[in-house]
């Protein structure tokens, strides 16, 4: 499973995103993408210490400053259940995002979208 | 990539990787990437007693942009074969350059 | 990429590069060393008390923030002493400092 699959899985449930400098914000998960970029609402920041809170009622976070995503358990059962839909609705191959990765010197990832782990 | 080619001749070796947190990692060289990730096995993280964190861990990748030193077997290395190379490289990516 | 592949679904250790100690089933990964980890529990480790384990749940880490990924030999993590392990948290990693 890809952990970007688990991401997506995620939009609109509640997730907890802890950032570089230790802040940390609770929202529900909006948007995302392939950078990691998020955009949260109805958002809970807290400080780096713990000390202090900010309700927001949206925010964007770029990806790149991310550290961490808690999530809730229950959506790693779903991404399982979202991926058989896609093979069975377009015969199989590659999923999401099968333009990925660099190029075709790599053969040995050719095959990874099939993984079932 | 002669790093990741040099290293890759070093599998099955006895390294010691010195990572940025400063935790050292002895093992066997089991693999390496073209990110110089390395997986190493049979480990053990030198003074253990004040590093107790990995104790159960025999095993184990770390991250390439993690490492600050690899500590390496000399018996094992060819330095003027290496020296060699790094001169083809550099050859080779001055004519890549100029072309 | 060099195999984590081996570790899919089985119970591993990873050392953040806040030098946090995290212990969890690893469930996915990609080229970046993004991981996906589940039933995790990070394990705080202290000069004066005792190895504290704290329940996180389903955890995604940042490949940036990875620094090592460990195969636990569970035998042998069952078998030792967190209640009386005693050291200091492993230092940040700083890049480029």
């Amino acid at each position: 499973m890809l952990p970007l699959s688990l991401m997506n899985t995620a939009k609109g449930r509640p997730i907890q995103v802890e950032l570089k400098n230790g802040e940390t914000y609770n929202g529900h998960l909006m948007q995302c993408d392939n950078f990691m970029n998020l955009t949260l609402r109805e958002v809970i920041q807290t400080s780096a210490d713990g000390e202090k809170f900010w309700r927001l009622s949206e925010c964007y976070i770029r990806g790149n400053t991310v550290k961490y995503l808690q999530m809730p358990p229950e959506i790693l059962d779903l991404v399982k259940e979202e991926r058989f839909q896609h093979r069975s609705g377009r015969g199989g191959r590659g999923g999401q995002r099968g333009g990925r990765g660099r190029g075709g010197q790599r053969g040995t990832w050719g095959g990874r979208g099939l993984t079932l782990n | 990539m002669l790093f990741y080619s040099f290293f890759k001749t070093l599998v099955g070796q006895t390294v010691t990787v010195e990572l940025k947190n400063d935790l050292s990692v002895v093992g066997t060289l089991v693999s390496v990437d073209q990110f110089l990730n390395i997986k190493l096995d049979n480990i053990k993280v030198e003074h253990e007693d004040q590093h107790p964190h990995m104790m159960s861990v025999k095993n184990c990748f770390i991250r390439g942009s993690v490492v600050r030193y690899v500590h390496l077997p000399p018996a094992a290395i060819d330095t003027a074969l290496l020296q060699d190379a790094a001169r083809r490289e550099s050859q080779q990516s001055t004519a890549t350059a100029k072309a | 990429m060099s195999e984590i592949q081996a570790y899919v679904n089985e119970r591993v250790l990873v050392v953040t590069s806040d030098g946090r100690v995290i212990v969890g089933t690893l469930k996915g990964f990609d080229q970046v060393t993004n991981i996906v980890l589940a039933d995790c529990q990070e394990r705080i480790f202290s000069p004066d008390d005792g190895v504290e384990m704290a329940p996180l749940g389903l955890y995604f880490i940042r490949g940036d923030n990875i620094a090592v990924v460990g195969l636990v030999d569970q035998e042998q993590d069952s078998s030792l002493q967190f209640g009386a392990l005693r050291a200091q948290p492993l230092p940040e990693i700083l890049h480029g400092a």
